[in-house]
């Protein structure tokens, strides 16, 4: 009996392997015109990857900024795409996991390859993949954060896409120090414990140091419910100004409070806090007090060529409630970037090709949606002028404070 | 400082005690360990931002809305996906749990695209000065509500009939069953009040800070609450809410706000090992 | 004998069969396939052939490698609960256990890898045996409460040793090299990684087949029982807690070095419940159960990903779930397929398995 047991067993396996040889044949006819080349490019169609969160704990602002990405590379392909290639974009999903971030890198590189990727938006998967990125033949261009060990010391392989944190702090601390008038600022950073959180105090406390005063570092959780205790040690530090590091809930947990406990401190978050949700979950008497500081201006604040056809191409595919998010406009400056790089680097590109052509260095114009930012040999640092941001509650509209120029001097 | 930063817990521990409670609803019915109470809550700040702001409802009838669409949510999904798994393997049955947030997670995201919402309502505001502490309005409204929900549970669970045999079913299914009560729905019952009870929270922490599927792990606190109280004892869960909001914040103001976790945590682990049955649980019952 | 087999904690234990011919041949094709997989997906071609990326199931060889490191993850879990009847969500503090003792011995210290995985699996043991020591207390769904506590204690942990000792952005690990032979490639990696799970399968099965491992059987199933017979069960219980977790700890070492960068938030609540999640839908109490589970779990999103990706442009609700909302698409399919099993298929895909075994065999022999 147990030996008609085993070939009965060995029966069934033959079958099952039948099967699965049977459908994979049939995939064989079927997919086969989808092949990618090694390098992403066909005859009608560049591939370009994108990493990012798209279903984990940032995804709420990642996500954004890939839906910006995707709309300018749409608007390019309406337009009759790049030397008649349509751009592609294949946006992978890492939900702000590092072993997802190794995945799906690896897919991109070899499973589907793309010319290049852009985002990155996850700082632990950025230090873990940094050696293969900078070893490897795939560029990123435009990360949606900067983390030293990717783009120090500069290379060919990476061009930060992103608002630096070392030039948010200087101009902020910069531009609010002027408008208090306060000689020697006291300074708190409200941020959450994280990667960057720490980084980015450093640079604040830098900045208010050339002042001459002193910076503060008060951490709070994430996902915090209420930050009474941090807000009480906040008012007992007595500051001239804050600075706010973290999630949309981070500011709103800040400004509700100091708001409730009748605080009225002056505050400029980072520009990933730039998002109109969080300027109507504060509310308008707290959100007097709130601004942002960004290298992009967010859709609808100015009337600059950039931020007419943004806005224009956002209401026109139904994205017109994303445009005035910081992140929106920051994708699609990015998508910008690509277009150009792309663009420079003439027909039939290949990966060697993009990156020789990168190197060399590059102006991104993006009409008024932020300064002009080059690239150079020597330099991948991207935006680094600023302006402030508040938000108009009667108008529903973000204002800049300013032009971009007037902050040139904060960041020299 | 220590009185304000007691206040503030204790509104945030009414909050935790509420989603506890629906939490010990659910455990005390179905003997389910939900780790989907914590998406529950985020359901219930959506189900607020959908009658207010999309659907623009006025405030009582945005109410009502939250309420009965809880409720139902929580009958169906007993129904339809706890009532096949009954008499499982307890881990089954969290795996279950899990596997429901994940898909409620999934859809939501789908439904409301990804950025956060903003929930306004018109419940007060602001702050005022009482005894030298500074209250903020809405942290005693939530406390407020969370308290009279507390005590309209209690008191639905002693007084009306339909409490005595939701207690008697948690009690005995086979004794419900043979006196003629129909477990079924009483179990549905359960899991429509424990969602409700999930939801309010939710309508306030998403007032407190902005609607997302991030709620969740805040709304999860409820687990520590339930255990640390008693798992099968209703003031228990909410006497566990309060000392979670309590410690957290005390945690956050005295070692530092990466401790507040752990802390809550070490409670905990103290509590299985003393008194197993929870603070105001009963002896015996600690055979799961 | 089938009914026997469903209980039966190993699939594979099936005492009296000879070897015959088609079962060494399959043997011999298996081994060969599983040589074959890393030119397979590196050179993503058969024999010359090319194919697709959807042919080979949007798969590629990081992710089979940390796919492997989830099994020795699984397999040890499904061993101790399935086996020693203890419950744990515990296994995401283990892993970190043994990263941040690999990140003592390996990356502060300099040890040879080697050593840095042994360190790694005694402080996972050490620490897991300390987890296990609630289990003398309580029982059931307050054990595994206790485990959770010892989560996120052991996270905060390595929190603050990594903020302390390290940088911010995390822990980082050097590429690690054995006896000579450096794990640069993903090819080397999987090679010493299958080693890996399948000494782990072995060494798991022979100790459920010695004396103590039917006499943890014994305890699982009639405590009192096993307690008559003079076996302690409460040494066993935590004798069995500190080896699963000891295995626990050197993955965990593994998944660091493989990912060459560790943080605290690597090992949060969910990465614990990961786990659970794979011997479940590959069936509790077997260890080639943890084996499919494990694979399910972190290839299926993939392969769903892919075929999303791969349909192209669809009309209406579809279109917009397959472009602008895939990723949320991806977990959606992901849940309701584990509900769909969890409610269907109550022993897993193992028990699956048998029930259709089960019913083939009755037919062929009625």
């Amino acid at each position: 009996m147990e030996q008609h047991k085993g070939k009965l067993e060995i029966a069934r396996r033959a079958a099952l392997g039948l099967a699965v040889a049977a459908a994979v044949g049939y995939g064989v006819g079927s997919v086969k015109a989808q092949e990618s080349p090694a390098d992403g490019v066909t005859k009608d169609r560049i591939d370009w990857g994108l990493l990012m969160d798209m279903s984990g704990p940032t995804s709420a602002s990642q996500s954004i900024w890939v839906a910006g990405f995707q709309d300018y590379m749409k608007k390019v392909n309406e337009g009759g795409g790049i030397f008649g290639r349509k751009v592609n974009v294949l946006a992978e999903d890492n939900r702000f996991n590092a072993a997802t971030d190794k995945i799906a890198f690896e897919k991109l590189v070899g499973q589907t390859p793309v010319i290049a990727i852009s985002g990155m938006g996850t700082s632990a998967s950025q230090v873990a993949l940094a050696p293969t990125i900078k070893a490897g033949k795939v560029p990123i261009v435009g990360t949606y954060t900067s983390t030293s060990a990717l783009s120090e010391p500069v290379t060919p392989m990476v061009y930060n896409g992103f608002c630096g944190y070392k030039q948010m702090a200087q101009a902020g601390v910069g531009y609010l120090a002027e408008k208090t008038g306060a000689k020697a600022p006291k300074v708190v950073t409200v941020a959450i414990e994280s990667a960057g959180g720490k980084e980015y105090h450093d640079y604040v406390a830098e900045a208010v140091g050339k002042l001459g005063g002193t910076a503060q570092l008060i951490s709070v959780k994430v996902t915090a419910a209420d930050i009474t205790p941090q807000i009480l040690e906040l008012m007992a530090a007595k500051p001239d100004f804050i600075t706010i590091y973290g999630v949309a809930n981070t500011s709103i947990l800040t400004m509700k409070a100091l708001g409730q406990y009748g605080a009225k401190i002056p505050a400029f978050g980072i520009t990933y806090l730039g998002a109109p949700q969080i300027f109507k979950a504060i509310g308008p008497e707290a959100g007097a007090n709130y601004n942002f500081i960004s290298c992009f201006t967010p859709g609808g604040a100015d009337a600059s060529a950039g931020n007419a056809e943004m806005s224009a191409y956002a209401d026109k595919v139904g994205r017109g409630a994303m445009k005035e998010d910081i992140n929106y406009v920051a994708g699609w400056v990015v998508g910008q970037m690509a277009a150009e790089a792309l663009q420079r680097t003439g027909d039939n590109p290949t990966r060697a090709k993009l990156v020789e052509t990168l190197s060399k260095g590059f102006t991104v114009d993006s009409k008024g949606l932020a300064a002009p930012f080059t690239y150079t040999p020597t330099n991948n640092t991207g935006p680094v002028v600023f302006k402030m941001f508040g938000y108009d509650y009667a108008t529903n509209k973000f204002k800049a404070f300013g032009e971009y120029a007037d902050y040139a001097k904060y960041t020299k | 400082m220590f009185q304000q930063v007691l206040f503030s817990g204790m509104a945030l521990g009414s909050i935790y005690g509420l989603v506890a409670l629906g939490f010990a609803v659910i455990f005390k019915a179905t003997e389910v360990f939900n780790f989907a109470q914590g998406m529950f809550v985020v359901c219930g700040a959506y189900l607020a931002v959908t009658a207010i702001a999309i659907l623009d409802l006025p405030f009582p009838v945005a109410v009502l809305f939250v309420l009965v669409m809880a409720a139902l949510i929580g009958a169906v999904i007993q129904s339809t996906l706890i009532q096949p798994l009954a008499g499982r393997p307890i881990l089954a049955v969290i795996m279950l749990t899990i596997a429901i947030s994940i898909v409620l997670r999934a859809g939501i995201e789908i439904a409301y695209g990804p950025p956060a919402r903003t929930l306004t309502t018109p419940m007060p505001s602001g702050g005022f000065a009482f005894m030298g502490l500074m209250i903020s309005k809405l942290h005693l409204t939530a406390a407020l509500v969370s308290w009279a929900c507390v005590i309209l549970f209690g008191l639905f669970f002693r007084y009306t009939s339909i409490g005595l045999l939701m207690r008697a079913t948690a009690d005995s299914h086979e004794a419900a069953t043979i006196s003629g009560i129909r477990v079924n729905t009483m179990n549905r019952l359960a899991w429509g009040i424990g969602f409700t009870l999930a939801a309010i929270g939710g309508v306030f922490l998403g007032q407190l800070q902005i609607v997302s599927t991030e709620l969740e792990s805040i709304g999860l606190l409820a687990l520590p609450a339930v255990v640390i109280g008693g798992m099968q004892s209703i003031p228990g869960a909410v006497l566990g809410g309060l000392l979670v909001g309590v410690i957290e914040q005390l945690a956050a103001a005295y070692i530092s706000p990466k401790a507040s976790d752990v802390a809550i945590y070490v409670l905990l682990l103290a509590i299985l090992m003393v008194r197993p049955w929870g603070l105001l649980g009963q002896r015996g019952i600690n055979r799961v | 004998m089938s009914s026997a087999t469903t209980s039966s904690p190993t699939a594979t234990a099936r005492p009296g069969v000879r070897p015959g011919l088609g079962r060494i041949v399959l043997l011999i094709l298996a081994v060969a396939a599983l040589l074959y997989v890393p030119t397979l997906l590196t050179e993503r071609a058969i024999f010359g052939h090319r194919l697709s990326n959807m042919q080979l199931l949007n798969l590629g060889l990081t992710q089979i490698n940390l796919m492997l490191i989830s099994m020795l993850g699984a397999l040890s879990l499904n061993y101790l609960m399935g086996c020693a009847g203890l419950i744990s969500i515990g296994h995401a503090a283990f892993y970190a256990t043994g990263a941040m003792a690999a990140a003592v011995t390996g990356t502060q210290l300099g040890w040879p890898f080697p050593l840095v995985l042994v360190a790694a699996g005694v402080a996972g043991g050490v620490v897991g045996a300390l987890a296990g020591l609630p289990s003398l207390r309580v029982r059931g769904l307050y054990f595994v409460l206790s485990t959770m506590a010892v989560h996120y204690m052991v996270t905060f942990g390595f929190l603050e040793y990594q903020f302390r000792v390290f940088d911010v952005v995390g822990i980082p690990f050097a590429t690690p090299s054995l006896f000579g032979f450096e794990l640069s490639t993903p090819t080397r990696w999987y090679f010493v990684l299958l080693a890996l799970v399948v000494l782990t399968y072995w060494g798991l099965r022979n100790t459920l087949r010695s004396r103590e491992g039917r006499a943890m059987l014994a305890m699982r199933d009639h405590e009192r029982a096993a307690v008559a017979a003079g076996v302690d069960v409460r040494v066993l219980r935590i004798k069995a807690f500190g080896l699963s977790s000891a295995i626990a700890g050197v993955a965990g070492a593994l998944y660091a070095y493989y990912l060459s960068n560790a943080t605290a938030e690597t090992f949060g609540i969910n990465f614990a419940i990961q786990f659970i999640a794979m011997i479940i839908i590959g069936g509790m109490g077997s260890l080639a159960g943890a084996i499919i589970g494990a694979a399910v779990w972190l290839l299926l999103p993939s392969v769903i990903g892919g075929m999303a990706s791969e349909i192209g442009p669809m009309p209406g609700l579809l279109g917009s779930l397959l472009t602008e909302h895939r990723a949320q698409f991806v977990q959606l399919i992901f849940g309701v397929l584990v509900i769909v099993l969890l409610i269907f298929a109550p022993g897993g895909l193992v028990g699956l398995a048998h029930r259709f075994k089960a019913l083939f065999g009755r037919r062929s022999e009625g």
